[in-house]
């Protein structure tokens, strides 16, 4: 049984590092700067969700403390970009009234 | 007991790691930014959910756990907040939102 264990949480990290790097092309092509930042998000759940069965897999206790503060970091992330380009739009718009939509 | 549990606790790991993938399929299947945060917001709420209960199970009652279930819980809470600040974003940048998602005329 635990053979069986230890083998399915490595094949099952492996997965999901592989749809990391899925998600890391999609952050590439993405057209808008709102897709890179929504595949961002997306790997640096899954790498919480690894770094989580990291610490099952080798009966670490301490590595689910870094997966806790790499959520914290991960959150500031997007919160801090997400806030920086919408006050920028803000101002551009009221800057030159209605028509300053643009791709940001 | 103890395998049971174990079992019951990968059943749940494959599971949520079958949620990310359809999360991750959903990132290049849709067309534009707001539906590809539909499909982001599954992994992020369903896929960490099983995910980390099937490890929660696995580990059984310590303080790791417990860890977990704090990462799980600090996870359920953020998540929507970025996805709110991500729209919002989306909605001031994106020059064609009017076309993409139709608003009612009241």
């Amino acid at each position: 049984m635990t053979q069986i264990r230890d083998t399915l949480l490595t094949v099952s990290a492996g997965i999901l590092a592989v749809l990391m790097l899925a998600a890391l092309v999609r952050a590439v092509l993405g057209p808008r700067f709102t897709d890179r930042l929504v595949a961002v998000n997306m790997m640096n759940t899954m790498a919480v969700a690894i770094i989580c069965i990291l610490a099952v897999r080798l009966r670490d206790g301490f590595l689910v403390d870094v997966a806790l503060v790499y959520g914290l970091l991960s959150f500031l992330t997007v919160a801090v970009l997400a806030r920086t380009v919408s006050a920028r739009q803000r101002r551009r718009q009221q800057e030159s009234g209605e028509g300053g939509r643009r791709n940001g | 007991m103890d395998s049971v549990r174990t079992a019951l606790g990968l059943a749940l790991l494959l599971f949520g790691v079958f949620v990310f993938f359809s999360a991750v399929l959903g990132l290049f299947r849709f067309r534009t930014a707001l539906n590809r945060m539909h499909a982001a917001a599954v992994g992020d709420a369903l896929g960490v959910f099983c995910l980390l209960l099937g490890l929660m199970l696995m580990q059984g009652l310590s303080l790791p756990a417990l860890k977990l279930l704090l990462v799980l819980l600090f996870l359920w809470i953020t998540s929507p907040v970025a996805s709110h600040l991500l729209a919002e974003m989306e909605v001031l940048t994106s020059p064609d939102i009017r076309a993409e998602c139709k608003e009612e005329k009241r």
